[in-house]
């Protein structure tokens, strides 16, 4: 790729022998064994299984929304990963003044409880898995509630919500919530999924999101770690016992082009989580060391000119991602340039995955590559390169205060300048943008899909400001007093309040208003940010 | 300055444009996000900054993409989107509302240097506040090099590109021709007609070419019309540049026949709008002239051969195209210290109003008749190639473009102070036989019926019987 060198800068020899850092068996054990390296655990004597086919999904109002789950799952989907629009992810409501050009055009717009029970209608909630890329105590909160309303025991929830406590406000899911808040969030929600939800990942670290702005699979993964160690630290410091959240914990990583690269992050981080889990966190439970991998192609590797080469990428990353034996895959569809996915683009997505798990046999045998001197040497230095780099930043002090100096923020900058420096140069190749370029007016084909715009959903907006004054005030006002108090208490648990005042009938903004109040800041985030300072960038 | 807006969450290519600036020695001024156009607007004149870069990964930026230019605009400062959700048919869009620059995805980073070097410079000689619309040189005349570097969204932009036209009667015939050919040529156009589901569905048909169509559905006729137009033309685009006012009707039948609706139609349409039109952008333009501004402005206004020789049966059209005629050459003098130019076209076209031309079994190319050959002589008398050209008619179409030689004074003969019966009765035989003989009425030598006929069709046109639009009031 780049001239003898791996994406992340890791020095290739021309080819590898034994000499080159075997690292010998023990070190990677089989399959299900620590250090996991060649694949997590799996009950005993099972055959391996397949991972969860799933891909990104949501538009305009829950109830389309969930018609594009139901059309998923006939097309033979195993999972559900939602998303929810610009208004969702910045937990503001539909009917706030701001949000009317965006409301559903790229995700789903979720305020309430009823739009997750809307959502999840008819939804087999006890049989597959529904991961949550929303703002994640209120997409626990919202899918507990709908499970009970619905007369499941929430206690059979599987799925997962990303917990961004660090990075959220640098990577594109800012809730204008200050950081202090945004952890105890976190904490709160994954104890309260601990307790009520004990089959679900509440506490899915996503380097994906962190890394598609141009970050190596290096500084993915020792940022991922860096959150994970910070949480599970505070956890422990609240008295959970390492071995009651560890086991609840996932990681969902990005996979680029570098195919050998990409598998050698994966195996080398399920080795560094053994070993942090079993000799740092001194966890004894073997689930504790064993780490979900699931993976979200990057859309960073996609192009907007000519669209259909995507279908390739995202096919070759998913083969490799397969190899790799990860629990659950989404591709980004060829069209991620331009929006989230159409219809076509889904059914392409997981005709690609159901090719290559039925096709191709890949999947039957585990950790196919394991063994060759090439993956095994560049799992070992990557390993090496990780940890070097969570022990660096772990040294630079509080990890709270490096993200309130905007020393990560830094980090995701020089990436994306990095990246499209690498781009424009052509030291990274990129077929239809540096190479083999045709021009604008021969490249129509799956263009005109890509391009089809999603109006925003205004008639949802205007559903939710009528619903409004319906509602009953007196326990409604009490729920978000509480909600305000808590904010304002350190000391104070926020998930109780919040679930209960999403029950109550508040909405998302709403609750989120009171926790900015309870910390003396404006409930609206726009008034919030017009209070910001313009930062000068500076060399 | 730099910032996303509304929810856009997406900051990393914000961040990345920010760091690869600042690498070239540009000072940024990052606002991230959450931002209105309002509060870009504010901190851009606050910092004194020179351009407002917007970037852009979600469709939100429509939504704000005019009040953003607006502002900017009165600011005096220039405007940059750039991301990877933007086409080239938003790219062609927001370049013909005004923007300086849009640069899709994976612009050459080249390209983008250049351009902004360019608009920053351009930006500092110009006087702050008021300053002219952002992306045109001090003519007014667009900068084509700063719109064609090549950042692989879009093809080379047209002749036409930065300039705005309101087009009137524009659903149909040669009115639609001219908006679509105005748009391919890269104009921003403000396309209008009584008739508002055609009109719909005529700029809709203009698909996939530099420019963009604007449709405001109004009655001509309507005394509010003209600020209607210009109105709108405003908020979407900022600017004015052309008029084209083409709208028209026709009513046939001799005088005896011929009622007071109809005439009223016929003047109301043909006379009355065209010089209300005028009389509004033409303040228009007085106003931008009187601010400072450098007007680069043209009217385009549509008279007849009937207008110009007569046509049998058709008095009352022929005289409402004759005093359009008139009206071009009076106004260009009037118009012609602002910096407006006033012309007149004199089509000939198979339309709705000629349905009874030959048809052509051929596409327009082999149809001489076909309203697309007369197009480009109204598009270029809106371009720069005609800043000169003013008080002029010229006849197009049937594979002819003339310019008709008009009115001329005769050979004087001295008048006698209050000449007697017997002295008229000697000298007006004697100066009528000096006088060249007019040249005859046209006749329908085109078909039956033709112009100077009565045909049914035209005249089963809209007796008030099309759908009268929503009216827009400026
Ligand atoms: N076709 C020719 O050969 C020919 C010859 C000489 C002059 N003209 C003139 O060219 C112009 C265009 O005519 P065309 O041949 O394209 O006819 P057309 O009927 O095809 O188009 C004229 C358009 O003007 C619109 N219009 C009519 N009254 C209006 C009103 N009050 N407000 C807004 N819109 C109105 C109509 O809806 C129609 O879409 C007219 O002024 C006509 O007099 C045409």
């Amino acid at each position: 790729m780049t001239g003898g060198r791996s994406a992340a800068g890791v020095p290739l020899r021309p080819f590898y022998t034994p000499a080159d850092g075997d690292p010998g068996y023990a070190a990677l054990g089989d399959p299900g064994t620590y250090p996991f390296t060649r694949g997590r655990l799996r009950p005993p004597h099972a055959r391996p299984g397949g991972w969860i086919q799933r891909e990104l999904s949501g538009e305009g109002s829950p109830r389309r929304s969930n018609e594009q789950f139901r059309s998923l799952l006939a097309h033979g989907a195993l999972g559900i990963d939602v998303i929810g629009d610009n208004p969702t992810m910045s937990a503001l409501d539909p009917d706030h003044p701001m949000c009317a050009p965006a409301v559903g055009t790229t995700g789903v717009s979720l305020c309430r409880k009823q739009d997750f029970t809307e959502l999840l209608e008819g939804i087999p909630l006890d049989r597959i898995t529904l991961s949550h890329s929303l703002p994640p105590a209120f997409a626990i909160a919202g899918q507990y509630l709908a499970a009970r309303d619905s007369g499941l025991d929430p206690a059979v929830l599987r799925g997962s919500a990303i917990q961004p406590p660090l990075y959220s406000e640098d990577c594109s899911y800012s809730t204008f919530l200050p950081y202090g808040i945004r952890m105890r969030l976190t904490l709160d929600s994954i104890a309260f999924s601990l307790r009520e939800m004990p089959r679900f990942h509440a506490f899915l670290e996503d380097t994906y999101y962190i890394s598609d702005g141009g970050l190596d699979a290096v500084e993915e993964m020792s940022l991922g770690f860096l959150e994970i160690r910070e949480i599970c630290r505070r956890l422990l410091a609240r008295g959970l016992p390492v071995d009651s959240f560890a086991p609840r914990i996932a990681i969902l990583v990005n996979c680029r082009m570098d195919l050998f690269e990409e598998i050698a992050k994966i195996r080398a981080t399920r080795r560094l989580f053994a070993r942090m889990m079993r000799e740092e966190f001194g966890a004894a439970d073997p689930r504790s060391w064993s780490v979900n991998v699931a993976v979200h192609t990057s859309g960073l590797t996609l192009t907007a000119a000519q669209p259909a080469n995507n279908i390739v990428r995202g096919a070759v990353q998913a083969l490799a991602m397969a190899m790799a034996g990860v629990q659950g895959l989404e591709i980004s569809t060829f069209d991620e340039p331009f929006r989230t996915p159409s219809d076509i683009a889904h059914q392409l997505a997981i005709r690609t995955q159901q090719i290559i798990w039925a096709e191709t046999n890949v999947g039957a045998v585990e950790d196919p590559l394991g063994g060759s001197w090439y993956l095994e040497s560049l799992t070992g230095e990557l390993e090496r390169r990780i940890e070097a780099a969570v022990r660096q930043t772990e040294g630079l002090g509080d990890v709270g205060a490096l993200v309130e100096s905007g020393y990560f923020r830094g980090i995701f900058t020089r990436a994306a300048g990095r990246h499209s420096a690498a781009v424009h140069s052509g030291e990274l190749r990129v077929v239809g943008v540096n190479e083999h370029v045709v021009p604008a007016e021969d490249d129509r084909f799956l263009r005109d899909v890509a391009e089809v715009r999603f109006e925003p959903d205004r008639a949802h907006a205007e559903r939710i400001a009528a619903w409004r004054p319906g509602r009953s005030g007196g326990p409604l006002r009490a729920a978000l007093d509480r909600v305000r108090a808590a904010a304002a208490d350190p000391d104070a648990d926020l998930m109780a309040p919040v679930v209960a005042a999403l029950d109550a009938d508040a909405t998302v903004g709403e609750i989120t208003g009171c926790l900015r109040e309870g910390q003396g800041l404006p409930a609206d985030p726009f008034e919030f940010a017009a209070r910001r300072q313009p930062a000068e960038v500076r060399r | 300055m730099i910032g996303t807006l509304g929810l856009d969450q997406h900051e990393v290519g914000a961040m990345a444009i920010s760091q690869l600036l600042v690498r070239h020695g540009y000072e940024v001024i990052y606002l991230g996000r959450f931002n209105t156009p309002r509060r870009l607007a504010a901190v851009a004149e606050q910092e004194d900054a020179d351009i407002v870069g917007v970037s852009v990964h979600s469709w939100e930026f429509a939504a704000y993409a005019g009040e953003l230019l607006a502002r900017c605009r009165d600011l005096g400062v220039g405007l940059v989107f750039g991301g990877s959700v933007l086409t080239g048919r938003d790219r062609g869009d927001l370049l013909a509302r005004g923007a300086d620059a849009v640069f899709g995805p994976y612009a050459s980073e080249s390209a983008m240097l250049e351009q902004i070097g360019a608009i920053v410079e351009r930006v500092r000689v110009s006087p702050a506040a008021g300053a002219r619309p952002a992306g045109r040189s001090a003519t007014g005349v667009p900068n084509t090099e700063d719109m064609s570097a090549d950042d692989g969204t879009a093809g080379a932009p047209g002749p036409l590109s930065g300039r705005v036209v309101i087009v009137t009667g524009a659903a149909r015939g040669l009115g639609r021709a001219y908006a679509a050919e105005l748009c391919r040529q890269g104009a921003a156009v403000v396309a209008s007609d009584v008739d508002e589901a055609a009109l719909e569905e005529a700029a809709a048909a203009v698909g996939g070419v530099p420019g963009s169509v604007h449709a405001v559905a109004c009655d001509i006729t309507d005394p509010g019309a003209p600020a209607t137009l210009l109105g709108a033309a405003l908020r979407r685009y900022g600017q004015l540049h052309c008029l084209v006012s083409n709208a028209g009707v026709l009513r046939s039948g001799p005088i005896l026949r011929l009622d007071d609706d109809d005439l009223r139609l016929l003047l109301d349409v043909h006379v009355t709008a065209a010089f209300r039109l005028l009389r509004v952008i033409g303040g228009y333009w007085r106003a931008e002239a009187k601010a400072g501004r450098a007007v680069d402005a043209a009217a385009v206004l549509t008279t007849s051969a009937a207008g110009l020789y007569g046509f049998r049966a058709e008095a009352a059209y022929s005289a409402a195209k004759a005093a359009v005629a008139m009206l071009a050459r009076v106004a260009a003098d009037e118009l012609r210290r602002y910096g407006a130019t006033v012309n007149a076209v004199a089509p000939a076209a198979r339309t709705r109003l000629t349905e009874w031309l030959p048809d052509s079994p051929g596409g327009p190319d082999a149809d001489p008749w076909a309203a697309e050959h007369v197009a480009p002589v109204v598009a270029w008398l809106a371009g720069p190639g005609a800043r000169d050209v003013t008080g002029q008619v010229i006849e197009a179409g049937n594979g002819q473009v003339s310019v008709p030689s008009g009115w001329q004074p005769g050979t004087p003969y001295p008048l006698p102070p209050l000449m007697s019966p017997a002295q008229a009765r000697s000298l007006m035989p004697r100066v009528l036989a000096g006088a060249a003989s007019p040249p005859g009425l046209l006749t329908a030598k085109l078909g039956a019926g033709g112009p100077g006929g009565s045909s049914p069709g035209p005249r089963r046109e809209r007796r008030d019987g099309l759908p009268r639009p929503e009216r827009h009031r400026a």
